[in-house]
């Protein structure tokens, strides 16, 4: 199924494969400022992709994935502070596995009894769960959440740190990239879309569907995870508040829900389009922040309900077959 | 001992205050299945309201509720008219919840604009009377409070269960396609359920004005708290938001006097994600539309 996924969205995987290279060179052509809006974008594309393996794929809508995040970075900045690894090589490379690896253990415990909630309750659960561990890891001293970690430094001296951060959340995006394309490609992929459409008719066909919640669950955790850790150490310095942010979760939604949510494409357009709107051309405007974002949340639900793939898709079809009827059934009225 | 009475008698006075902010957020969640996360929202309009009334005015604030309650019912019809329906018209119910937050952020957003980021508050004369009853102390302001709240709710109750307008929402909130067979003007009676419920936000936010400092980012936890209420006391009926607000207002002051003065919010979220797994459709379970 991978080769044919390959050949099916050859034209999708040259297209990165290029943007990828220019990736690879653009730091040496932009100024700091520039590279760390880039980071920003690279670091938003990553964890709305890691959100929409789970979300987009499966219909179970997190409105907590701040907790992945949270926990990912202070797993990592705990360890890397209370054990000596030995230099900032293994700090990276231990520190991000691990971050993945307590992000994965968490979900694993707790994917079983969550997702037997669906819409809603699944959401409001997430968002539950991720006040709790935010208030937890605040209040609880062990984890000094409100005193702050200071992380190790990560960027060798002769690197610029917003240049190495690129390039590391560069790295995270295009695994979650690739993780998210087999995943779409494969048999679980198929799979996740019946349990989006009607989850018990995909069950009653012989699908999965419980193992194939939690196999993602845990792997978008994972990834989620990692980026956090990342960020942690891109930050320098951690609070339970600066990781475990509502925004955060509310972000990669919508990301996802602007670009078109269950593509691959989607997420990352969307976080482009979200963070240079918000940090460029609004970073100015500090007082209407929230006023903006909300305003451009509403209109999107209400104008591009399936995101800019998607209308760009709708519009291309109904270009090329117009006399098609497309229109509802009469009888049928709008809920 | 008498710290235990203390607390209880405490936690169910801050209940029925709870009870009252999300009895109307259970009404939408019950009818249209919508979670409306404007609603902490309206609650704080409530409360700006009565600082208006209060100030500008000079009336006692608990007089306000009905103009502020008038005033939030026009408001919320016209809401659920307008950009609710076309949200549910145009895509999904899970896409309310987008569409409210966004909302929500640009009232706060306006609030902040308009009344400052500062905490306010109302204190009325009578604001620091108390009286006991044996070792018990009783804040009048809060008693009060409370009275209020279980009238209107009582209010409430009446309405949806002993007019036509209930008997209406009832049957909406029970059979969307059976009640537009028998000839109710489904959206018109949508928009009259998202009125009545801001109404009551407001009520509440009145209230909450009264006996608590509020500022704009309260709308948050408002809202939290209603979604806690309803699933702990279950969707769409006036006792199952005074069971589930009785409960979270002992539970919460209970954990900060015993288990200490951090931990309400961890205590909220623990009963509402145990709550939903252990018993998803509430303790007094008549879900309607918001269980599937």
């Amino acid at each position: 199924m991978l080769t044919q996924g390959i050949r099916r969205y050859r034209w999708w995987i040259l297209a990165s494969a290029v943007a990828l290279v220019v990736l690879l060179f653009l730091p040496g052509l932009m100024s700091a400022f520039h590279t760390r809006v880039a980071q920003l974008i690279l670091m938003s594309a990553g964890l709305a992709l890691a959100w929409s393996i789970l979300g987009g794929f499966s219909g179970y809508w997190s409105f907590g994935h701040t907790a992945f995040i949270g926990v990912g970075a202070f797993g990592a900045a705990l360890l890397e502070t209370k054990v000596d690894l030995g230099g900032p090589a293994a700090n990276l490379v231990v520190g991000l596995l691990f971050a993945g690896l307590v992000s994965g253990v968490l979900a694993l415990v707790i994917a079983y009894p969550l997702l037997r909630l669906r819409g809603i309750y699944f959401a409001i659960a997430m968002l539950g769960v991720s006040q709790v561990l935010g208030e937890l890891v605040a209040t609880l001293d062990w984890f000094q959440g409100s005193l702050g970690i200071v992380l190790p430094r990560l960027a060798p001296r002769d690197i610029e740190p917003q240049v190495f951060y690129y390039y590391l959340f560069l790295g995270l995006a295009v695994l979650t990239l690739v993780i998210g394309f087999a995943i779409k490609v494969g048999r679980i992929g198929y799979g996740l879309i019946a349990v989006r459409e009607d989850e018990d008719t995909a069950a009653m066909m012989g699908v999965p569907t419980e193992a194939y919640k939690i196999f993602v669950f845990v792997i978008s955790a994972v990834l989620t995870g990692m980026i956090g850790a990342a960020y942690a150490h891109s930050l320098g310095y951690i609070t339970g508040e600066s990781v475990f942010r509502v925004d955060f979760s509310l972000n990669m939604i919508v990301y996802a829900l602007l670009g078109g949510i269950g593509t691959l494409a989607g997420p990352i357009i969307g976080a482009v389009i979200m963070v240079v709107l918000t940090q460029v051309l609004l970073g100015d405007l500090l007082d209407i922040h929230m006023l903006a974002t909300g305003a451009l949340l509403a209109v999107l639900v209400l104008l591009a309900p399936k995101g800019i793939l998607g209308s760009v898709q709708g519009l291309l079809r109904s270009r090329r077959s117009p006399p098609r009827a497309s229109k509802p059934a009469a009888g049928e009225a709008p809920p | 001992m008498t710290i235990f009475l203390q607390t209880l008698a405490d936690g169910i006075v801050l209940g029925g205050i709870y009870s009252l902010a999300a009895v109307g957020f259970s009404l939408i969640f019950g009818v249209m299945g919508v979670v409306n996360l404007t609603h902490g929202i309206f609650v704080l309009c409530g409360a700006y309201g009565a600082l208006i009334v209060w100030q500008g005015l000079g009336i006692d604030p608990l007089l306000g509720i009905p103009l502020v309650m008038a005033v939030l019912f026009v408001v919320g019809y016209a809401y659920q008219r307008t950009l609710i329906s076309w949200a549910v018209a145009r895509s999904s119910l899970l896409a309310t919840l987008l569409l409210t937050f966004g909302v929500a952020l640009m009232l706060r957003n306006i609030m902040v604009l308009v009344f400052s980021p500062d905490i306010q508050s109302i204190t009325p004369s009578y604001a620091f009377s108390f009286f006991r009853i044996g070792a018990l102390t009783f804040d009048l302001v809060r008693i009060s409070a409370l009275g209020a709240s279980l009238a209107l709710l009582l209010l409430l109750a009446l309405v949806l269960n002993r007019t036509g307008l209930g008997r209406v929402i009832r049957a909406t909130a029970q059979q969307e396609l059976g009640a537009r067979l028998c000839g109710v003007n489904v959206q018109h009676v949508y928009g009259l359920t998202f009125g009545v419920s801001a109404a009551f936000a407001g009520a509440a936010g009145v209230i909450i004005g009264i006996v608590l400092p509020f500022s704009p980012p309260d709308e948050v936890p408002w809202t939290i708290n209603a979604f806690v209420v309803v699933v702990l006391g279950g969707i769409g009926s006036p006792a199952g938001a005074l069971l589930g607000g009785l409960l979270l207002g002992v539970a919460s002051t209970m954990t900060s006097a015993f288990i200490g003065p951090a931990f309400p919010n961890v205590m909220t979220f623990l009963i509402l994600v145990l709550m939903l797994l252990l018993r998803p459709h509430g303790i007094l379970g008549n879900a309607f539309a918001g269980s599937r």
